[in-house]
Formats: C-alpha cells, structure tokens, sequence
C-alpha cells in the first residue's frame, strides 16, 4: 500500500495518487477518523482528481468530526495540480474545535 | 498479447467503425437528421483515427482528420448534409476503408481520389457548395498560426493535410486575435476508468491559452458516502486563446464521450459566468514528470499537444494493460451506444468451425447408437430406447445452436454492394439508389463469405445493363434516377435474397436471337418467356454489345449461377420488358446440414434435399407415357412431367427401370419446370451432416456432397439441379453431361 500511516496521526501521501491509489486512500482515511490528522504531500509528484475528491472529503468528515486535518508539506506538483484544477487548498483543511 | 495482434484487433473494429459509418452516412443520405445518426458517423471516423494514430498510420490518421473535420461541420449544425455532401461523405468512407486495407495488408490506394477528396472536404468544411468540379481554389492557405512559437504545438506529425481554417477567417481577421471560450467539463466516471485523467486534460488545455478555472464541488457526498472512484467534479473553464474552437475541442477528444462538455466563443462584453475563477499559473512544468511510471516510453509525446499526447497515451495504455489500443478508442463509442448492443466476445472462426464439425460427429454417432439400439431392441420401449430418443433431441438443439453461432446479419455484404453501386453508376454516369431491406437477415458466415461474388456481378450487372440512362429513363417517364432493390428475408428454412431493378427488363429478342446466334438453342425452338429469361445464365452468355469494364467480359450470370449451385442454392429470374428485372437466389442458411430424404436407387443409398422436393407419389402404370427412344412423361393431374431414372443418369444401372417398381419425386428446378425422379424406394428423412466430396474425395457429377448414416456408411447427396439439368437434353445445351462422364 502506497500510503503509510504513522501511530501518531500522521500520513504521508504516496508520489502517485492515481485512480488505483482513490480506493486505498479513502481506506485508510476511513480507518483515520476520529483522530487529529496531518497530511504529508511532500513526496506527490502526480495526483488524479479521484484522489484530490477523497482529500477533500476527508476535510469535510474530519471537520465534522470537529476533528484536526492539515496537509502540512506539500510538494511542487500537488500544489499546482491544486491550482490547476481550480482547489483552493483551504479546502483541504479542518480545523480541530474543542469540546 | 504483442504488439501486431493489438493491431489485427484494431483492424477488426475498424471494419465495424466503417460499417456503422457506412450504414449512418446512408441514413443521414435518406434523410434521417437525427442528431445520434451524425454523432455516430463521427464517433466511428474518429475512433477510426485515434486507434490508427496509436500505431502510426499516418495517411489513415490524416485523411480522417480532414473527414472528421467536415462531420465535425455537419455535427455542429454549420454544414447541411444535403446529398451533394452525402455524396462526398460516402467515396470519403470507400476511401477510408481503402486506406484501412491498404494499411492492414498493404496494397494500393488510390492516392489522386482520396487527394481529390480531401480537397472536396476541405471545400465542404470551408462552407463551399460542392460543384462537380473539383478544384477549390482557395482550400490549401494554411493557417498562420502565430501561436506555435508559445508551446511546442501542432508538430506531432499527425496533420501533415494542410487544413484550413477559413470558416473561422473573421476571428484571425481580427488580427492574431485571441477568443475567450467558455468552457464547462463535467467527466465522468467511464472517463477515468479507461485511463484518462480530468488533470491531464486540463493542464493540456492551459497550454494553450490563458485559464481561470473554477471547480464545482458541490457534488461531493460524504467521505463514508462517496465512492472513491467515482466522478464528482465539474468545472467552469474561461480560456483565452488564438486558437479556434477545434483546437480547443480537441484537447478532450479522446475523453469527449465520457464528459459533459461545452465549448463556446464567450460574448465579449458579457463575461462567462459570476464564478470566482482562479487563474491557472502558465508555469506548470512541476507538473510534466506527471506523467511519470505509466507512460513512461511516450514522455516526450506528452510534451505535445493533445492529438499526439493522447494518441501516445492511449499506446500506452495498451501496452500495460494488454487491451487493445482500438479497443481504447472503440470503447468510446462502444460505452455510449453500446450498452443496448448486449455483451458479445470475439472468438476465432476456426474454434467455431472446429466445434461445429465436432457436433456434425455427434450427430453421426448419435445415429449409429440409435440405429444399433433399434436393431437389438425388439420391442422399442427399453429405457436406453427412450434415453436416446431425449439424445437425439438434445443434440439437435446443440447443433440449432452451433449453428446460430456461426449465423451473421447479411448486413456487411449489403452494404459493400451500396459501394459497388455508387461507383459502378459513377462510371457509366447512371443515377441509381440502392435500397435494402432485410439486413439483419442471418445467415451462416459460410454462404455470407461466398455469396459476396455472385451478388457483386449481379449488380454490376444491374447497374451496367439493366438500369436506362438517365435521359432513356425520362424518355420512358421514369424517374431519372433508377433503383435498386436488394432484400434477404428467411423463407420455409431458406434464405431468400432478391435484387430488383427498374430498368428495362430483359430485351428477349435479344437475348433469343444471340442464344440463336452462339448455337446455344435451335433457331426453331419454341421457348416460353421464361426460359428465355433464362438464357441469360447459359455458360458464355453475354447480351452486352460493347464490352466494357464492368461488366460483359465474358463471365457471366452463368458463373454466378454456378457460384449459387456451389451453395446449394438455386437463382431465378423474372423480368418485365420496361419495369424491369427480379433475380431471386435461394440459399440454404447453412452448408454444414440439410435435411433430406434418404432413398434407395439401385442399391445405393442417395439424399435427396428436402428443399427441392415438391411431393412424392407412387406412379402408376396408366400415368406413364412413353416417347421417342427411351424418353417416359408422367402425367400428373392433368399435366405432363418428364421421368428421369436417377439410377440410369448417374450411370447406376444400364437399363431404364420399371416406374411402377419405384417412387416418384416431384422436384423443381430453379430453371422452372418440374421434373418427376425415379427412386426405387424411400427410406425415410433425416437431417444429415454435410461432407465435402471436393475437399475429401473428388467432384463426382450430379452429386453435390456426401454424408455418414446412422450404419456408417457413406451416402451421396443428390444434386438435384444438376440432374434435371443432364435430363433436360435438347432444349438447352447440357451444362454437364452425367450419361456421358458419370
């Protein structure tokens, strides 16, 4: 599997975020949840859009969940693959709100 | 899977591309304007491009480009599919299957028609009027596209016809004028499950001008909702551009039929829509290892445009996952149109065969396990009886369908004959329709192969002798135009093809007095109009004074006649001087089985098809006649028949034998006219299973093929034709003399 989840929260994006990769990160968001998050994009250099759909909808859950989720690092390609497709990369953030 | 079976699978779904565009380009020719009709014309010259593109075939990919180009006029209201047009799309899809051979087996195309009809494009797709002359003058200009100093573009080979753009000549009089399109692209999932993606196709299109985009993600369900391969979003594109509209279009090509997508000059004081675009940064070289692992060996083909990058791509694809890259393209069109064509697999022609002789053993046996059964089974209700008896059944539904396996629509034969109709009248300057009906009739894929021939010459024939001249047609008060009718239909087990034509009919004393004339019938011979008809398909005939290159070289309806024979099948015709002409062919619908009547002739055991048998009866000895030296008449209801002994024509016994010790079979024969066969006994009927006497043994005369009996023996099937034919003596020179050689 080409993302790593650490035990502290943690998850470092694989370099390409094909289709193939869509289903297998939305498996480990999935198992994520609940938990604060940060994103590691350093190491992207491709990223379909089925993957950039999952990341914002992680965002959405996690918001939800009043839980923290923030893409940290990023590399050059993610961020103007954002940019390119027209994602505001706050989009691809939640904000962990204390109960 | 290599690289050059990917390429016959191509070839394969070329063939089914040209057909669907033969078939819609013939419909938007009888005025069908349904807008699916010109998209599918187009879906099928562009596949036809994409997939000839991923293997390099440049004369393909450019010719369809240019014809792509003028579908794409029709496709967007800017060009009326009048006939004229029609008439320059349908020698456009000859010559794409031309260059689609030519490409698959080599060979020769012919490049002056297709140069001249790329101008005759270009001249449509310019918004000129096709004239019957050629030559338009001001196609070649090719456009100055400033903009190839920016991104490396339009240098991938693939439009080596130059093209112009003179339908959008107010845009660059605007002077190196830029346009704002709006752009809305809202992808499917199919889009990303055959290996595009939305990303590309969006940094491919900011290549080509400046874009603010504005992503719809309204869509999104929720994280534990949504599934993560499927498409939710959309986008609003505002692109400023020099390039034209095609351009634009083109970046989505391969992915055009899995999107929603919209492409519209904006209006310049009314800006797109009140959508926060954000604008693209032109700097996305981060984004140009993207394409990175997949497609690794074509890196520098997507650092081309579109075209180039997507054709590349779509090689690549094919390489990796073993799918055809023709596949790939096809697939475009399949998934749109197809989900109603139902799923079908290709298998090869020789496992079909190998089956379908496989069950022919099965059935032979099956008979020889009953036959054996019955012999030592005297009271005929032992269970091994009955279990055989639900065998029998059971194979002969197995064998219904094996053979409905091999069963294909007429429909391909048909539609080549449309070509060979528009090219034919194009020489001889007739005007003629071809209508068909009747194609989806099915037919095994045997005879489908094998009568191509026969009917090709027949229209041919049609087109050269049958149909006026325009201006004897108007003289006559005919429509100038003449038609051509070719129907299949399925009748009594049979398939019934007819050509009808509206032209003269046939010239009978003509045709009498060259019969005459080549010694084929005595000058004194009283022939009915129908068998004069049918002088025509005497060996040598031919009526035509001159001999052009159509028709009248000397082979004649007799070959074809023969061809039909060759396949069990029988050719008539019917003709009224002035309305025209009707041939009428009846074929088996398979030539691996045929149900006959098994009979006995001087010990030997003969099938005789069922087809040709009219009744049976047991003559009796007032209803024989005799004449002459050993001719015999039987009269039968108050008409007479000539008596033929099979045993004595087939050389079986020497002397004629008693009628009233054997049966009669009323047969007919396709030349009109029954004929009552001699048989000494029937023994019953039976569907048999063909076997070739060619191919296993040598032709035998009167016989047309062979069969294994239920005891192991081999039987002679009977042909019957060829056996009235040998009776038929005086009347007509016989085509084969079976007293003599047999």
């Amino acid at each position: 599997m080409a993302t790593k989840k650490a035990a502290s929260g943690s998850l470092k994006l694989s370099p390409v975020l094909d289709l193939t990769e869509a289903s297998a990160l939305h498996g480990t968001l999935m198992s994520m949840r609940g938990r604060n998050v940060t994103i590691d994009a350093s190491e992207v250099e491709r990223v379909g859009v089925q993957c950039v759909q999952v990341l914002i909808a992680g965002a959405r859950a996690w918001q939800a969940d009043k839980k923290s989720y923030v893409v940290d690092k990023s590399s050059d390609a993610f961020a103007k693959t954002m940019q390119l497709i027209g994602i505001d990369t706050d989009l691809l953030v939640a904000k962990e709100i204390s109960k | 899977m290599d690289m050059n079976e990917i390429k016959e699978i191509f070839f394969q779904e070329c063939e089914e591309q040209l057909a669907e565009l033969e078939s819609g380009l013939l419909k938007l020719n009888d005025g069908d304007r349904d807008p699916e009709t010109v998209n599918a014309v187009f879906r099928a010259v562009h596949s036809i491009k994409g997939g000839a593109g991923a293997f390099g075939l440049e004369d393909l990919v450019a010719f369809a480009h240019v014809f792509e180009t003028t579908l794409d006029c029709v496709r967007s209201n800017r060009l009326e599919p009048s006939q004229d047009v029609l008439k320059v799309m349908l020698k456009s899809a000859d010559v794409l299957a031309d260059l689609t051979n030519a490409a698959r087996d080599g060979g020769f195309v012919d490049e002056s028609r297709s140069r001249a009809l790329v101008k005759e494009l270009e001249a449509l797709a310019n918004g000129e009027t096709p004239a019957p002359s050629v030559d338009a003058p001001k196609v070649v200009a090719k456009a100055p596209e400033p903009v190839q100093a920016a991104p490396p573009t339009d240098d991938s080979g693939f439009q080596p016809v130059p093209f112009s753009f003179d339908s959008f000549g107010d845009e660059e009089a605007e002077g190196e004028g830029e346009q704002v399109f709006d752009i809305t692209f809202r992808p499917r999932r199919e889009l990303f499950s055959k290996g595009n993606e939305a990303a590309l196709l969006l940094r491919d299109l900011s290549r080509i001008g400046e874009m603010s985009i504005n992503c719809d993600i309204d869509g999104l369900p929720a994280l534990d909702a949504m599934d993560p391969e499927d498409s939710y979003f959309g986008w609003s594109i505002s692109l400023k551009t020099k390039k034209a509209e095609e351009d634009v279009r083109s970046v989505f090509e391969f992915a055009e039929w899995d999107c929603e997508l919209t492409v519209k000059a904006a209006e310049a004081a009314a800006p797109a829509a009140d959508l926060p675009m954000v604008p693209v940064p032109f700097d996305l070289s981060a984004l140009d290892e993207v394409s990175g692992p997949a497609a690794s060996a074509d890196v520098s083909a997507a650092q081309t445009e579109s075209d180039a990058s997507k054709m590349a791509a779509a090689a690549a694809r094919v390489e990796k996952k073993e799918t055809a890259a023709a596949a790939a393209a096809a697939a475009q069109t399949a998934t749109t149109a197809a989900a109603a064509a139902g799923q079908t697999i290709r298998v090869d022609l020789d496992r079909v065969d190998r089956l379908i002789n496989l069950v022919g053993e099965l059935v032979i046996n099956q008979a020889m396990l009953s036959q054996s059964v019955i012999e030592n089974d005297n009271n005929g209700t032992s269970s091994i009886n009955m279990g055989l008896e639900e065998l029998q059944q059971l194979t002969r539904e197995i064998q219904d369908s094996v053979m409905a396996i091999r069963a294909q629509p007429v429909k391909p034969v048909f539609q080549r004959m449309s070509r060979i109709v528009r090219e034919v009248a194009d020489m001889v300057g007739k005007s003629i329709r071809l209508v068909t009906e009747g194609e989806n009739t099915e037919v095994d894929k045997t005879v489908i192969d094998k009568i191509a021939e026969p009917l090709t010459h027949m229209i041919r024939n049609a087109v050269d002798h049958g149909i006026e001249t325009p201006e004897k047609r108007e003289a006559a008060g005919k429509d100038p135009e003449g038609t051509i009718k070719l129907t299949a239909k399925h009748r009594s087990g049979r398939i019934l093809i007819e050509l009808v034509d509206d032209g003269a009919g046939i010239n009978r004393e003509r045709v009498k007095q060259k019969a005459i004339d080549n010694e084929l019938i005595a000058p004194d011979a009283n022939l009915s109009d129908e068998e004069i008809d049918n002088l025509i398909f005497a060996p040598g005939f031919s009526t035509a004074d001159t001999i052009s290159d159509i028709s009248g070289r000397g082979v004649g309806m007799d070959v074809v006649k023969r061809s039909i024979q060759a396949l069990g099948g029988r050719i008539s015709i019917s003709s009224r001087p002035g309305h025209g002409s009707t041939f009428t062919m009846s074929l088996p619908l398979t030539l691996a089985v045929l149900d006959g009547m098994v009979v006995t002739v001087a010990g030997q055991t003969l099938v005789v098809p069922l087809t040709a048998i009219v009744e049976t009866l047991q003559p009796e000895a007032t209803a024989i006649h005799s004449f002459g030296a050993n001719q015999r008449l039987i009269s039968i209801r108050d008409s007479f028949c000539p008596l033929v002994d099979v045993g004595r024509i087939l050389n079986f016994r020497s002397v004629q034998a008693n009628p009233v010790e054997g049966v009669a079979l009323l047969v007919e024969s396709e030349g009109g006219g029954q004929r009552a066969l001699m048989v000494d006994a029937i023994q019953g009927q039976r569907q048999v299973v063909i076997k070739s006497l060619e191919a296993n043994y040598t032709h035998v005369p009167g016989i047309a093929a062979a069969t294994i009996l239920g005891d192991g023996r081999v039987a002679l099937i009977l042909d019957v034709d060829a056996v009235v034919s040998a009776s038929r003596g005086q009347s007509l020179k016989p085509e084969m003399s079976l007293a003599a050689t047999g």
